[in-house]
């Protein structure tokens, strides 16, 4: 297993009161690693000091062959790691224009850039709704214009909150066949949620935030029952 | 009654025939007001994206400061300004009492409270996520803070119009550091105020009723912006 990314000592209180103590996270290359937690485990916050969002009280990041605090690591995590929010946040435009969000930002020419919209439109079957608000998306289509907005950036690593939280059964499953082909381009995937049925197909390992500790389980396909591999750290 | 009449007959002939003095202090008015607005939005947005979304010490103290300013008088802003550039004051060398930038100056400080504190307002009500994605999708922090004044762009348009609705009507500070010289700083307010003194209403009137005008428009502007942000959101 080749390591994408690691993390050591990740540390942040908020008002003085601990929400995360991970001693070590490796995110593997090519691999999609399941988050479980209850609410308020500090799944979003780690998320967050992962993509360069929040700003730990320490860690340090193992990432091509450097070992970085945060503040120097995060260009570089900024750059190849994207964060998707449970309910993805589009910006007051058309959805061929969020999808182009990034590709702008980085200075892409405006002819290439639009044909890079277009594949990935068709990539995520959006091409219907290319010129629509996507503030009158649903929340399905929401989700896959969010994770074809991140896909056409490369990213190395997709960190996605709760990616089908209150969605229907139909686009769970559009969304969860994208999160598929993302992980087979190589994209390296890391999901929270609770519905582990929902993505445990695609996941191949299986982590468990628990009162800012995290522990590592034994994936089980297609069932929402796990082992915990190291039961002593959930007593408390 | 009738000479009210008479008056506003007046007045509406001044305007529509083109008298030149009318027309003068309509554009010194406009130009003075518009460039305070310019010159005071950029800073007073930066400000309020600050206050709104980074937490540091006295950030609620500065809030309530830019709150109370809010609603200080503009003749006491005058007062302040008159004493700082007369020329006894410290900033009597710059030699600019009784000039357009003087008045200016003054309208600065009258409008920047307000745009902070309703463009502060503005910010805080932006969705975080907006912020964040742009942040996560490689924007720079300044494009990132242009993607969310874009977001936010109907309480913002709404926070410029009221400030210029502040200071093309205030007089305090106009009539104090201008001096409502004729042909250099007599702009609507003080101009009214002057022709009502001396008994000549239809001139006054005819100001009064640009002034009307454009606080209609003005508030036309600020619903249907507001409208249209209720309606997006």
């Amino acid at each position: 297993m080749n390591t994408l990314i690691q993390f050591n000592n990740i540390r942040i209180s908020l008002s003085r009161k601990p929400i995360l103590n991970i001693e070590k996270l490796i995110i593997p290359s090519h691999q999609c690693t399941l988050m479980t937690g209850r609410n308020g485990s500090g799944k979003t916050t780690l998320f967050k000091i992962m993509s360069g969002l929040l700003k730990p009280d320490h860690t340090t990041v193992e990432y091509q062959g450097l070992t970085m605090d945060w503040k120097q690591a995060k260009p570089y995590i900024q750059k190849d790691i994207i964060y998707l929010h449970q309910q993805p946040y589009l910006f007051d435009a058309s959805v061929a224009e969020n999808i182009a969000y990034g590709l702008h930002r980085n200075g892409e020419n405006k002819s290439v850039a639009h044909n890079k919209v277009m594949q990935a439109l068709d990539w995520a079957n959006l091409s219907h709704l290319a010129h629509r608000s996507a503030k009158q998306l649903s929340g399905g289509e929401k989700q896959r214009v969010a994770l074809t907005r991140a896909r056409i950036l490369s990213p190395r690593l997709l960190l996605l909150d709760e990616p089908t939280a209150s969605m229907d059964i139909e686009a769970k499953k559009q969304t969860s066949e994208l999160l598929q082909r993302l992980k087979t381009e190589g994209v390296s995937i890391m999901i929270s949620s609770h519905e582990t049925h929902t993505v445990d197909h695609i996941a191949d390992h299986h982590l468990h935030l628990e009162e800012g500790v995290l522990t590592s389980l034994e994936l089980k396909s297609n069932t929402d029952n796990v082992t915990v591999l190291n039961p002593s750290r959930h007593t408390k | 009654m009738n000479d009210l009449s008479q008056a506003s007959i007046n007045a509406f002939q001044l305007l529509i025939s083109g008298n030149s003095d009318i027309w003068e202090i309509i554009s010194l008015s406009f130009g003075v007001s518009f460039s305070a607005i310019l010159i005071a939005t950029p800073p007073a947005l930066v400000i309020a994206f600050f206050l709104a979304f980074f937490q540091f010490r006295l950030r609620r103290a500065c809030i309530a400061l830019f709150n109370t300013f809010m609603s200080v008088p503009a003749v006491i802003i005058g007062l302040t300004l008159y004493l700082m550039l007369s020329r006894s004051g410290p900033l009597g060398d710059l030699k600019l009492l009784f000039t357009q930038q003087a008045m200016i100056i003054g309208q600065i400080l009258l409008c920047f409270p307000l745009l902070v504190a309703m463009a502060h307002a503005s910010f805080q009500a932006a969705d975080r996520r907006a912020w964040e994605t742009a942040i996560t999708l490689g924007a720079k922090p300044w494009r990132a803070f242009f993607t969310l004044i874009y977001e936010v762009r109907f309480g913002l348009i709404a926070a410029i119009v009221a400030g210029f609705g502040r200071v093309i009507a205030e007089i305090g500070c106009s009539m104090m550091v201008g001096g409502n010289i004729l042909h250099a700083t007599r702009n609507i307010p003080t101009a009214i105020a002057l022709e009502t003194s001396k008994g000549e209403f239809a001139q006054g009137i005819a100001l009064g009723m640009v002034l009307l005008v454009l606080s209609l428009s003005l508030n036309a502007g600020v619903s249907i912006f507001q409208g249209k942000g209720e309606l997006r959101s």
